[in-house]
């Protein structure tokens, strides 16, 4: 399936993603991180298309871990749990999401990050 | 509904799916059911294809220092999945898969910890096989210089 | 007089498989608030992926993500791992991958159903549908060697042909299954328990569908169509003979009804499937490390199973990161519980279907 890979800035995310963004149109897959080394991580937002052959779209973000990152909720709200397991698995700080959903609430191990 | 209960007392009378298993062992496998892997160190070639192919390291060999390997397959962590047998060179004749079903274990066998006993062994013994190799190498390397 | 109660569904009670824990804050009788926590059985399968398998092996580690839709685990994780390596399969092992996760919808569906009669009060359904099940079970059992961990497909193809004697086995179970849900069809929309009792309970409408973005047959009761099946390229479903199913009234009934009419449209492209077997190797081999990056959408029984797939070229791939049916259906699942009574969520929770082990993998 090829995917288009579209690569934003972080702070441009949310407004990219509402004019972007149309629940009757787009299906929401997933938000995912990816560790890249040297304290940075890959955010993406993927999304497909209903009733089209294989298009699927990533939006792509590059960031340090220390970012605060907005979350896509009021847009999207089955985003939740996808973004509260990113929280868990890398210990980024997005805003809304605790921590708690895999590992104990205030257990301090960030099991995807490469470094640790 | 009224036919859905004739139907729940008509099943009451039919014979039973289920078996007692571990009492009444009539349980029908199909042909070529994946079972236990089986060994022949005849026809090994000890090329540790096997142990590097199993998913969850269910083969361990262990390094005498004499140059012979003995074969140690731990059934109970095995997976079935017959990765091994495909990458072994001498399938069928060195290593294949049975359809014989693998046994529960029971506590007193305390096949984990022996596994591991034998986990740790084996991969010093590899240690200390390479380092003993390593070693034989220098000496004649110097014992040529002199 | 309002007076709100909480009442914890969970971990362990007695209509549930799998340890979730849903809070519902209640009305009276209404349920008003949910609250869910899903993390009670996460094993790090990712991580394992990731740093403790090579990427050989990993198809045999994420099989074990879920025991119902192991095949589907292992062919979304096969196919992404192919794209990456620049390979792609011949008709044969299309049509024979096809015809695993096609014999697994129809067992898990039948799980499902099982479940949703057991909630009614109905046992006696139960024992009859999981009897009626194993037939799929044997097939399965038979073509891959072993009846829950499939172990089927590899890398570069599928790990065991079918014989002319597997096929006669395969027709004649189908042949004995189909009968048997046609009767269940029946049952499921005449009997008083399982279609009345169940009728208007547990709405999801279509606008909350689009807006909680449900998915698999969840979202299809409601008539949303989306499947992907019929959304990617991946295989000729087309030419097997598929059609999207789908209700309108998005209450349990409808979605036990989209999972029968599952069944059988899946038992008719099975048998499709076994009678147009293309010739060719079963088998080939690949060559390489994967490097990029690659998403991968299979539909599995519950809904669209997701991976992506990120290697450079070295034994150890950098990232895969699996999404599962359950783990989307969870809002959408919470939308459906507000406003239901608490009487009825037993009934409700049934008919998602839900699985735990894959949601918190
Ligand atoms: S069958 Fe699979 S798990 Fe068992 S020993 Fe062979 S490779 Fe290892
Ligand atoms: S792959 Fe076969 S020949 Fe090689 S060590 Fe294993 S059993 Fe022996």
């Amino acid at each position: 399936m090829p995917i288009r890979k579209v690569e934003i800035r972080l702070e441009d995310m949310l407004d990219e993603l509402t004019t972007f963004y149309d629940a009757k149109v787009w299906h929401f897959l997933t938000v995912n991180g990816i560790d890249l080394g040297d304290g940075k991580i890959e955010l993406q937002w993927i999304f497909s298309k209903y009733g089209v052959k294989d298009e699927t779209v990533l939006f792509s973000a590059v960031t340090a871990y220390e970012t605060k990152v907005p979350s896509v909720v009021s847009l999207i709200p089955s985003a939740t749990l996808s973004e509260r397991e990113i929280v868990d698995m890398f210990g980024v700080e997005i805003e809304g999401a605790a921590k708690g959903l895999y590992l104990d609430e205030d257990s301090l191990t960030m099991p995807l990050r490469c470094s640790l | 509904m009224i036919k859905a209960m004739m139907q729940a007392f008509t099943n009451l009378f039919k014979p039973v799916h289920t078996v007692k298993y571990p009492f009444e062992e009539d349980v029908v496998l199909p042909k070529d059911y994946r079972g236990l892997i089986e060994y022949s160190e005849d026809d090994c070639i000890f090329c540790d294809k096997c142990e590097k192919a199993c998913p969850p390291k269910s083969i361990v060999f262990y390094q005498h220092p004499d140059g012979s390997k003995e074969y140690k397959y731990n059934a109970w962590l095995c997976i079935y999945c017959g990765e091994c047998v495909r990458a072994c060179p001498k399938p069928g004749e060195a290593l294949w898969q049975s359809e014989k079903k693998p046994l529960s274990a029971t506590k007193e066998q305390d096949v984990n910890n022996e596994w591991f006993v034998w986990q740790r062994a084996a991969a010093e013994s590899r240690e200390n096989h390479a380092a003993m190799k390593k070693a034989a190498k220098e000496k004649k390397r110097q014992e040529k210089e002199s | 007089m309002k007076k709100v109660v909480n009442i914890p569904l969970g971990s362990q009670h007695i209509s549930l498989l799998e340890p979730i824990r849903f809070q519902f804050t209640t009305e009276n009788e209404k349920i008003i608030e949910v609250g869910a926590d899903v993390g009670f059985v996460h094993r790090g399968i990712e991580k394992a992926c990731s740093e403790t398998f090579e990427w050989k092996k990993v198809g045999y580690v994420v099989a074990r993500v879920c025991g119902l839709c192991a095949i589907t685990h292992s062919l979304s994780y096969t196919l992404a791992v192919e794209r990456l390596l620049g390979y792609e399969a011949n008709e044969r092992i299309k049509y024979l991958r096809m015809l695993m996760v096609e014999l697994d919808r129809i067992h898990s569906h039948m799980l499902c159903l099982a479940h949703v009669s057991e909630n009614a009060g109905f046992e006696a359904m139960f024992m009859q549908i999981m009897a009626d099940r194993e037939l799929v079970m044997d097939i399965q059992e038979a073509i891959s060697g072993n009846r829950v961990q499939f172990d089927y497909i590899a890398i570069g193809g599928v790990n065991r042909d079918v014989t002319p004697e597997l096929v006669n086995m395969i027709h004649k179970n189908l042949d004995e299954l189909r009968p048997k849900i046609d009767d269940l069809m029946e049952r499921f929309s005449n009997n008083w328990s399982l279609s009345l009792k169940y009728k208007g309970v547990g709405v999801l409408t279509l606008d909350e569908a689009y807006i909680y973005n449900a998915l698999g047959p969840l979202a299809r009761a409601s008539g949303l169509k989306t499947d992907v099946r019929a959304e990617s390229s991946d295989f000729p479903y087309e030419d097997v003979g598929y059609e999207m199913i789908f209700e309108s009234s998005g209450d349990i009934y409808a979605r036990n009804m989209v999972r029968l009419r599952e069944i059988i449209n899946s038992i008719t492209m099975c048998e499709n499937i076994i009678d147009n077997l293309p010739t060719g190797e079963i088998i080939e081999k690949v060559k390489g490390k994967p490097e990029g990056e690659v998403v991968v959408r299979v539909e599995a029984p519950r809904g669209e199973l997701f991976y992506l797939v990120k290697g450079s070229r070295k034994n150890f791939l950098d990232r895969v990161r699996i999404k599962t049916p359950t783990f989307s259906a969870i809002p959408a699942m919470m939308e459906v519980f507000k406003g239901s009574e608490y009487a009825d969520a037993p009934a409700i929770l049934a008919s998602f279907d839900p699985c735990m082990s894959c949601t918190a993998k």
